[in-house]
């Protein structure tokens, strides 16, 4: 039995090799099967071999099919001159031995170098391998057996056996065959040779004889040259395929990826370039931010946002709708916007925003860029039409593709394994298909071409090219200490002009923007900014409670020139005509028709805190929150309400709004595969559940002599040393009623108080509470 | 982080720090591809169009040469995206080119079928193209050439002409260098209009746009036609190309409403030109009088319409566009670039002042408290009044004779749009009014007393605002405009600029009155020489009247 075979070859692995298997199948252990046996079954198992088969590169991928077609188990020597053949150029060695290792450590093939074979259920996931049909054997298996003895009598006349048989025989070497039918008929053979091995024809169930055989069909199917396979399907046979293939099961095959073409491109430039767009990156997100806390665009009744919401984003963004979307989809992936606000929903910033505003450019960065790395939502597709002809709408559950991460992640590592240089995008995709042959479609390359596009929309290449913090964010190092220096520092100051212009030759500092940005109006974006002050403009910043004085002061402040004459008159004629109307600022009020009982709220003593003011008879305004207000004025015995915002025109400041978090992504430690560290307890748990299962390791005896003791942390850490060497150790424990009992352990993780071992004293794996260990003594 | 003067913003305007040890250096790397938006006292704007980037392609600059420039003047890094935008704008210059045909005459060619195809696939294209000669070219009527490179920049594939140009009848034109010389700067943008071929030489009022003329035609040794604005000033041009050029009285033609004499050299004004009889344009034969080699168009910026679709007619020829600013309030600019040619010199105002070759001038807002009844009576009038009524209240009046006051001795122009508010002027001043039905005898009887200092002060009405000679006028006061035009505003500054005979600074006066449109449509007006680096110095008018 080869499960039988396969099982042993798993068990006769090395524990290093064991963990290269769960390390590159993570998906074995999960969860950890109780024993190898399971393990060996879980690997066997169809979609775990896809999977597998899923992670090769095209040469090895190639090594499995060629193993795949010679079948039973092979040496490496037969092996490696049919993969020869193949190849396009070169040897197949040392490519050929690496392969094998691969497969090895994949357990997609086992055995020695003489007896190689594909481990148990490969095959059956590999139909067509190379694009070959079945042999002969199996192709005919389902024919009449009277039509199968009329074949076998054409092709292969004065032979014994069963028709099947003898027509195998004769198609093993289908040279003669092939030579007998017409140009015509040898044509359609070669259009199927190198696969897919079906085609179609009408009535493929005809009965032709080659006496009759009159189409060149008819020719082939009278020769069993093709096999019938269906009402309206054909087959080519194996050995007719591999015969026309002139004995190479690939062609063209390359042992090393192709090459990499492109723009070579200054390293220093490319950093430069990814570090401007990284920096237009956040603000764009920060924009966004900005401007949906204070105009929330609303959740559409299926979720995700409308199209002219999108439209209108994209506009104020100033951003092609592709790139406005992307901005959309990070600031949700990051956590930084998510659906809440009133009844039917609206898009808000969350609270996580504010966290995420105060930090440094290059952290929000980061955070972004991670957001995005690990995505599983494409925002290329906003704006296509789904298959029922409906639009597709960021944010919208519709745009989750589960290829979305690998293919960044596997496009992003091509670029990044040519330093400066810009793939062109046919050259990536030519990799990508020698790399991960199994994952093709159109699909997968139109998200490729997202990625790309997208990477450098963020900025983590520039000019096509990887860049130095892009690599940072890749590897799992620290990218925003690399981004840093390449971003424009804040500065403190504008420059004003007389033509009331005034510009920030930076960003500016985050207190300074938003007062700018009330008191003038942006006309300019980039490195720098440019502000236009104007009326409305003062106005604002007037409305918005900033006295004419305070505004020149300001600008005074922080000017790096003196303030221009046109631009202290501008201010003051707006503030003149504004001078009746008192303009402050406050946050909540006490409205009450009876201007006595305000009387008392002012002069009560315990009202000082609360900074009252007496705006009119009726008003009383405070600085401090409404709810605090409520609370305070309850507390001192008065019966308040609460009043909405609406219908009063004193405070009708907009409130910036906020939303608790929705779910956000989890960050996933950068790089693929699994940590190390669980791998090794994987492996551990395995080979002690193994020795358990086996059952052929009996208990073994306690050693006699007084039972190990020491001191707490002298057991822990001895226990420790153990788990990491792999070796067994002797300990005393006490069990469930106090008995002190020595047994042989082999540890294989600590954790929560418990030791988790196999205990070769009871066959089984068991948990021991560490604090019941009263000692540990190595074993000689 | 790069030290640079240049910060290069994802809305495609590059803002220069002109304090900067290499801002000089840094202008003159990006003004081949960027157009100087704004050049107020700290940081210039210059602006990266399609149309200067094509204008750069055709100077034989390449999308390298300006990437290079921008990331290395850069402080900041450059925004990818822009630096792709650049690259595909200029790779669309050139794509397609007309040519000449040595049997089927113009013909439209291309080094990229796709974009021939686009371009075919156009209605508007398609009626003026002929026959296809293959897969790469296609004939193009020669009377269409105008329009077709006129439709092909709507369409963002301009064309590159180098079909050439006629060389019209040959008529000897030399520069008369006696006791004067060509500046440096008239030198350059007459050359720099020679090697394009066409285009537009932008110079500020005063800085001696004619002579530029002359040189373009001394340089072209061919029989001229010259369209000005009005009358007055084709008079001028006549007289200044006697004084400068090896002409003669008779070999200069006036073609406008009271003669019409075709010469070697014809000036026309633009109205006789878009004159029309019976819906038909009757001076048209004008352009095929004579065989002329080149044309020379007086502030580019006012062209009309018609004059547009006749310039279309004639891309054989050689064409100079003189300007004092590329703004044209009706937007038409592409036009302008596509019709009479790339924007071939530009000079900044500031910078020459500084020469020394325009007298600096100081720029005041005076603003009007208007009185209680003005401000009810404003409250009242109409929508469309409202202009006409603040920009020409009797406190206007007031402040203006105070201005006038303050400057006596020197010689002060009055500026106003509306004719009543300038005969009242008039009469309180004691001053001779020039307005539209004044005759053009007494015009320039009135313009030659004002120069020989016989006359003071001159009220005139938007017919001086261009073209007209006065260069000892020191003092402008501008009562009221054609609403926010800056050019017009630009124009009157212009008439001050001319260099004084005593050295002095000239003074522009704008009379506003506050808190109405008069004062929204000031600052508009403003904004050019603003953005010109003119700071605007404001004053109360209390302030004027007191001290009288």
């Amino acid at each position: 039995m080869a499960s039988m075979e396969f099982t042993e070859w798993i068990r006769g692995r090395t524990d290093d090799q064991l963990r290269a298997l769960v390390s590159a199948r993570p998906e074995l252990i999960t969860p950890v099967p109780a024993h190898l046996e399971g393990l060996a079954s879980r690997a066997a198992s169809p979609s775990a071999i896809g999977r597998a088969l899923d992670r090769l590169d095209r040469f090895t991928l190639a090594v499995v099919e060629t193993l795949a077609v010679l079948g039973a188990p092979v040496p490496k020597a037969e092996l490696g001159k049919l993969v020869g053949r193949a190849l396009a150029a070169g040897e197949p060695e040392p490519a050929l031995s690496a392969a094998l290792d691969r497969l090895r450590d994949l357990a997609l093939v086992y055995g020695p170098d003489d007896g190689l074979d594909l481990s148990p259920g490969v095959r059956k996931v590999l139909d067509d391998p190379a694009g070959l049909g079945p042999a002969a054997v199996d192709v005919f298996r389902h024919h009449p057996p009277e039509q199968l003895d009329e074949l076998a009598d054409d092709v292969a006349p004065g032979t014994t056996g069963t028709g099947r048989d003898r027509l195998a025989a004769a198609l093993a070497d289908p040279a003669g065959l092939v030579g007998e039918v017409s140009d015509e008929a040898r044509a359609a053979l070669d259009q199927l040779a190198w696969g897919p091995p079906t085609g179609r024809v009408p009535n493929a169930r005809r009965e032709v004889r080659v006496g009759s055989a009159r189409s060149p069909i008819e020719q082939l199917l009278a020769r069993g040259l093709l096999a019938a396979t269906g009402e309206e399907s054909v087959t080519l046979p194996r050995e007719v395929a591999l015969h026309l293939r002139g004995g190479r099961v690939h062609r063209d095959l390359l042992a090393v990826p192709p090459a990499l073409e492109g723009t070579p491109r200054d390293q220093k430039q490319a950093d430069r370039t990814a570090a401007g767009q990284a920096f237009a990156f956040v603000r764009s997100v920060e924009e966004l931010c900005e401007r949906w806390s204070i105009d929330p665009p609303g959740v559409l009744r299926t979720g995700g946002l409308g199209v002219r919401d999108m439209k209108r984003t994209a506009t104020e963004l100033d951003l092609p709708e592709w790139a406005a979307a992307l901005v959309v989809e990070v600031a949700h992936a990051a956590g930084l916007v998510a659906a809440g606000g009133s009844v039917d929903g609206e898009w808000l910033p969350t609270s996580g925003y504010d966290l995420w505003r105060v930090r440094s450019t290059a952290d929000r960065w980061v955070t972004l860029a991670q957001a995005w790395l690990q995505m599983d939502r494409v925002p290329g597709l906003v704006g296509e039409r789904d298959e029922r002809d409906r639009p597709l709408n960021a944010l919208h559950a519709d745009l989750r593709r589960s290829s979305a991460a690998p293919v960044r992640s596997a496009a992003l590592g091509v670029v990044a394994a040519a330093p400066g240089l810009a793939p062109s995008l046919d050259s990536l995709l030519d990799r990508l298909a020698w790399e991960q042959p199994r994952r093709r479609g159109p699909l997968r390359e139109q998200l490729t071409e997202f990625a790309l596009r997208e990477a450098e929309q963020v900025g983590v290449t520039g000019l096509g090219a990887l860049s130095g913090h892009g690599r940072a964010l890749l590897a799992g190092d620290d990218a925003a200490g690399i981004l840093a220096p390449l971003l424009p520092e804040p500065v403190d100051h504008v420059l004003l002009q007389a033509d009331l212009t005034a510009v920030a030759p930076g960003p500016l500092t985050s207190e300074l923007n938003r007062w700018m940005t009330l008191a003038a109006d942006v006309e300019s974006k980039g490195g720098a900014t440019v502000y236009r002050f104007g009326d409305d403009s003062i106005r604002r910043a007037l409305d918005a409670g900033q006295g004419a004085e305070e505004l020149l002061a300001a600008l005074a402040r922080h000017s790096a020139t003196p303030v221009p004459q046109a631009l202290s008159y501008l201010i003051a004629d707006v503030a003149r005509r504004h001078g009746r109307i008192r303009v402050g600022t406050a946050s909540a009020y006490v409205r009450c028709d009876d201007p006595a009982l305000l009387d008392q709220i002012v002069a009560d003593r315990r009202s000082a805190a609360l900074r009252l003011r007496r705006l009119a008879p009726t008003v009383i305004a405070s600085r401090t929150s409404r709810a605090a207000l409520v609370d305070s004025l309850r507390a001192m015995g008065y019966a308040p309400v609460a009043e909405s915002l609406d219908g009063d025109v004193i405070i009708s400041q907009l409130d910036s709004r906020r939303t608790e978090g929705g779910p956000v992504t989890r960050p996933v430690p950068p790089g693929n595969g699994l940590d190390p560290e669980v791998a090794a307890a994987a492996v551990k748990a395995l080979r002690a559940g193994d020795a358990a299962h086996l059952a052929r390791r009996e208990p073994v005896a306690a050693p006699s002599g007084a039972i190990p003791r020491g001191p707490a942390t002298a057991t822990i850490s001895a226990l420790q040393d153990a788990i990491r060497q792999g070796v067994r150790v002797w300990i005393g424990y006490l069990d469930s009623q106090g008995n002190a009992t020595s047994r042989i352990l082999e540890p294989a993780r600590m954790e929560g108080g418990y030791l988790t071992a196999y205990d070769e004293t009871r066959a089984a794996v068991h948990r021991f509470a560490l604090h019941r260990i009263t000692g540990v003594a190595g074993l000689s | 982080m790069n030290d640079g003067p240049l910060i290069v913003q994802s809305d495609k305007t590059l803002l220069l720090e002109v304090d900067h040890d290499r801002a000089d250096e840094c202008r003159k790397a990006i003004a081949p591809f960027a157009e100087l938006e704004r050049a107020p006292e700290h940081v210039h704007t210059y602006r990266v169009t399609p149309l200067a980037l094509w204008n750069a392609r055709a100077a034989g600059h390449d999308a390298e040469q300006v990437i290079d420039a921008l990331i290395g003047y850069s402080r900041y890094p450059v925004p990818h995206a822009l630096l792709v935008d650049i690259a595909e704008t200029m790779a669309r210059y050139g794509r397609l080119r007309l040519e000449k045909h040595p049997v089927s005459g113009l013909v439209l060619t291309s080094t990229d079928r796709a974009v021939l195809e686009e371009v075919l696939r156009s209605k508007k294209i398609q009626p003026m193209l002929g026959e296809r000669l293959g897969a790469d070219s296609v004939i193009v009527h020669p009377s269409d050439r105008g329009n077709v490179k006129q439709a092909l920049l709507k369409l963002g594939w301009p064309a590159e002409d180098l079909a050439g140009y006629v060389d019209g009848e040959h008529h000897p034109i030399k520069l008369a260098q006696e006791g004067w010389s060509l500046r440096p700067y008239q030198q350059a943008a007459a050359d720099a209009f020679w090697h394009g071929g066409s285009g537009v030489v932008v110079l500020p009022c005063g800085a001696g746009k004619t002579i530029v003329g002359a040189a373009a035609m001394a340089h072209a040794q061919a029989t001229t036609l010259i369209l000005v604005t009005n009358t007055v000033s084709a008079h001028q041009w006549k007289q200044e190309l006697i004084r400068r050029t090896s002409l003669t009285e008779d070999e200069i033609g006036e073609y406008s409403g009271s003669k019409k004499e075709i010469r070697p050299v014809t000036i026309a004004t633009y109205q006789v030109m878009t004159t029309r009889r019976k819906g038909v344009y009757s001076h048209l034969e004008l352009f095929d009088a004579r065989d002329w080699g080149l044309i020379v168009y007086d502030e580019v910026h006012l062209l009309p319409a018609p004059i547009f679709r006749m310039t279309a007619d004639l891309q054989a020829r050689r064409r100079v566009g003189l300007t004092a600013t590329l703004v044209r309030e009706d937007g038409r600019e592409g036009d302008v670039f596509s019709l009479i040619g790339p924007k071939r010199y530009d000079a900044p105002w500031k910078e020459m002042e500084h020469q020394g070759w325009i007298a600096p001038a100081d720029c005041v807002e005076v603003r009007v408290t208007l009185t209680d009844e003005e401000r009810l009576a404003y409250a009242m009038a109409e929508q469309e009044e409202r202009y006409r009524f603040c920009s020409t209240t009797p406190s206007k009046t007031r402040v203006t004779e105070a201005l006038v006051r303050r400057h006596l001795g020197e010689q002060v122009l009055v500026i106003g749009q509306y004719i009543d508010q300038l005969d009242e002027l008039g009469e309180h001043l004691n001053a001779p009014v020039i307005k539209g039905e004044t005759r053009i005898k007494e015009r320039e009887r009135l313009y030659q007393a004002f120069r020989d200092k016989e006359i003071q002060v001159l009220v005139v009405s938007k017919v001086a605002n261009f073209s007209i000679d006065l260069p000892e006028a020191s003092v402008a006061i501008q009562v009221s405009g054609t609403f926010g035009s800056r050019q017009e505003e630009a124009q009157r500054l212009g008439r001050v600029l001319r260099p004084k005979s005593g050295g002095g600074g000239a003074r522009f006066y704008t009379v506003v009155s506050r808190d109405t449109v008069d004062q929204e449509f000031a600052a508009h007006r403003q904004r050019f020489l603003a953005e010109q680096g003119y700071a605007y110095q404001i004053i109360d008018a209390d302030d004027v009247l007191d001290e009288v």
